[in-house]
């Protein structure tokens, strides 16, 4: 029931998606090229399902955004505890991630070619730049949020050294914080994948629209889009019901 | 474990003083030079208005601040950090959001290496002496106010700690809801014989449970009264004996008042 009633404004959101789409393309008569209708995309998305196409494209795509958000996650949130629990490290790390934060996952791609190649690292790294600093500023305002009460109580329980007041204290407070960090990064690393697939890739989902532009396939570059979108929503839902464990309701 | 004798230590408090900066840079002194002996297990109470030291005392007892002169010490030996031994209670409870009730009593023996049976035994054993045994696996956000301060006094006295601070523990409850900690309190303290200290605002509160108690005052934070409580517990509040030392108490507190305000009509006619 409670699947129904998540899915069904998502159902009318893509039926009235549809229908201004195709009443785009009824009204201003649009070349095929331009903007095809709703059902040569679903067309052509059925061939692709049929062929299996589709599957290699998203999973190319996943593993590369997975790959990606977990190195940033092993990275940030271990510098991010660091940076929020300790002002002096703070005070000399951030100035450095506030001038890179602003440059976009876009920026790299050049150096990422002449320092990776056209490898799947190259394509990993530009997602990883994507990913990075949402995980790591969760995680910083995670730290500094945690009630000064609750380190006292640990420290007078028992956490009499930093490392047990860390594991046992800052951490799982700090926990919600840093999941919500986790799941932008998930999605602004989903949305980098068109960036990142645009260095010499032959799979993925920003492959296919690349692809289609070239070639002028449209209908292409609508399915990889719509599937974007749909993988995205699925994705955040998933992180949605994860976070809910954590929620412990304050 | 719970067959030994519960420990409890005597604090002794020698020259305490405390001074603040202020961002101004202008000093602040919370604390004017203290002397106080606190023999093991009484239960004292420190009343007084806000910003007279009474938190300022019992943070260093807790070793959450290091004074700047002078010396706090538990059972002989000087304070220099946090410690198990010396339990605290806060006014906003400081339950581990994330665990739920009896691993939060339990948490504290946990730290001390009690194993998992055992920990929950002894927490499960604290927890219906508040009354909670039927709240041990709920989370502390599906608790009232009152249900989580007693959470809180069987997770500190779970750990078997000398001595326990306890900062306006009752201030944010409903006044049955406070009738009843009380009650209760003094029950656990009846049988542990803990050494208590227990800040609150209330005169009524203090002269109700403690042994003792001191009335501080304000600019700078001192001692101006020590009050032994002498009547037998459990205590009334109607009774001529409780109204005397609620009168002793105020008259202290009311003199202060009237020193304060004087001044501050004083300062503000010389603007």
């Amino acid at each position: 029931m409670t699947l129904i009633r998540v899915t069904l404004p998502y159902l009318y959101a893509s039926i009235a998606i549809i229908a201004v789409w195709q009443a785009v393309v009824t009204f201003t008569s649009a070349h095929v090229a331009i903007l095809p209708p709703p059902a040569l995309a679903a067309q052509t998305f059925i061939e692709l399902v049929i062929s299996g196409e589709i599957f290699t494209h998203i999973r190319a795509s996943l593993s590369r955004v997975i790959a990606a958000w977990g190195l940033s996650a092993l990275i940030a949130v271990p510098l991010g505890l660091a940076m929020g629990r300790w002002r002096r490290f703070e005070n000399i790390v951030d100035p450095v991630v506030e001038l890179f934060r602003p440059i976009s996952p876009l920026a790299w791609i050049p150096l990422a070619i002449l320092w990776f190649g056209i490898s799947e690292t190259g394509k990993i790294f530009i997602i990883f730049v994507a990913t990075f600093f949402p995980i790591l500023l969760n995680t910083v305002s995670g730290v500094k949020g945690v009630d000064k009460v609750l380190i006292r109580a640990g420290q007078v329980l028992g956490c009499e050294d930093e490392w047990s007041l860390f594991r046992k204290v800052i951490l799982p407070a700090s926990m919600p914080t840093i999941i919500v960090g986790f799941r932008i990064a998930f999605g602004t690393g989903w949305a980098a994948i068109i960036a990142a697939e645009l260095v010499a890739a032959q799979s993925g989902l920003g492959y296919l629209i690349a692809d289609g532009m070239e070639i002028l396939r449209s209908d292409l570059v609508m399915v990889g889009m719509a599937v974007i979108g749909v993988l995205g929503v699925l994705i955040d839902s998933v992180f949605r019901i994860i976070s809910k464990h954590y929620d412990w309701g304050t | 474990m719970m067959a030994e004798a519960p420990q409890t230590k005597a604090i002794s408090i020698k020259q305490l003083a405390m001074t603040f900066e202020s961002i101004e840079g202008e000093k602040v002194e919370a604390l004017h030079p203290v002397d106080l002996e606190i023999p093991a297990g009484q239960f004292v109470a420190l009343v007084g208005p806000s910003g007279c030291g009474k938190s300022t005392i019992l943070n260093i007892l807790a070793g959450f601040l290091t004074p700047t002169e002078g010396q706090a010490m538990v059972g002989g030996e000087p304070i220099k950090k946090p410690s198990i031994d010396r339990g605290v209670v806060f006014q906003d409870y400081a339950l581990f959001p994330w665990l739920n009730i009896i691993d939060n009593v339990a948490f504290g023996l946990e730290r001390m290496g009690v194993g998992k049976k055992e920990r929950n035994e002894i927490a499960a054993e604290y927890l219906s002496t508040v009354g909670l045994q039927d709240f041990a696996r709920k989370k502390p956000s599906e608790l009232s106010g009152g249900m989580k301060q007693r959470a809180a006094i069987a997770r500190v006295f779970a750990t078997d700690p000398s001595i326990i601070l306890m900062d306006e523990p009752f201030g944010a409850l409903d006044a049955l809801t406070r009738r009843l900690l009380q009650h209760q309190l003094l029950e656990i303290w009846q049988k542990h014989k803990k050494t208590i200290i227990f800040v609150t605002h209330s005169v009524q509160e203090a002269v109700y449970l403690a042994d003792r108690v001191l009335v501080m005052t304000a600019r700078p934070g001192q001692i101006k009264l020590d009050n032994p409580v002498d009547l037998p517990y459990p205590r009334e509040f109607t009774t001529k004996g409780f109204r005397d030392h609620e009168k002793l108490i105020y008259d202290v507190l009311d003199a202060e008042l009237a020193k304060t305000f004087d001044l501050e009509s004083k300062g503000r006619s010389s603007d």
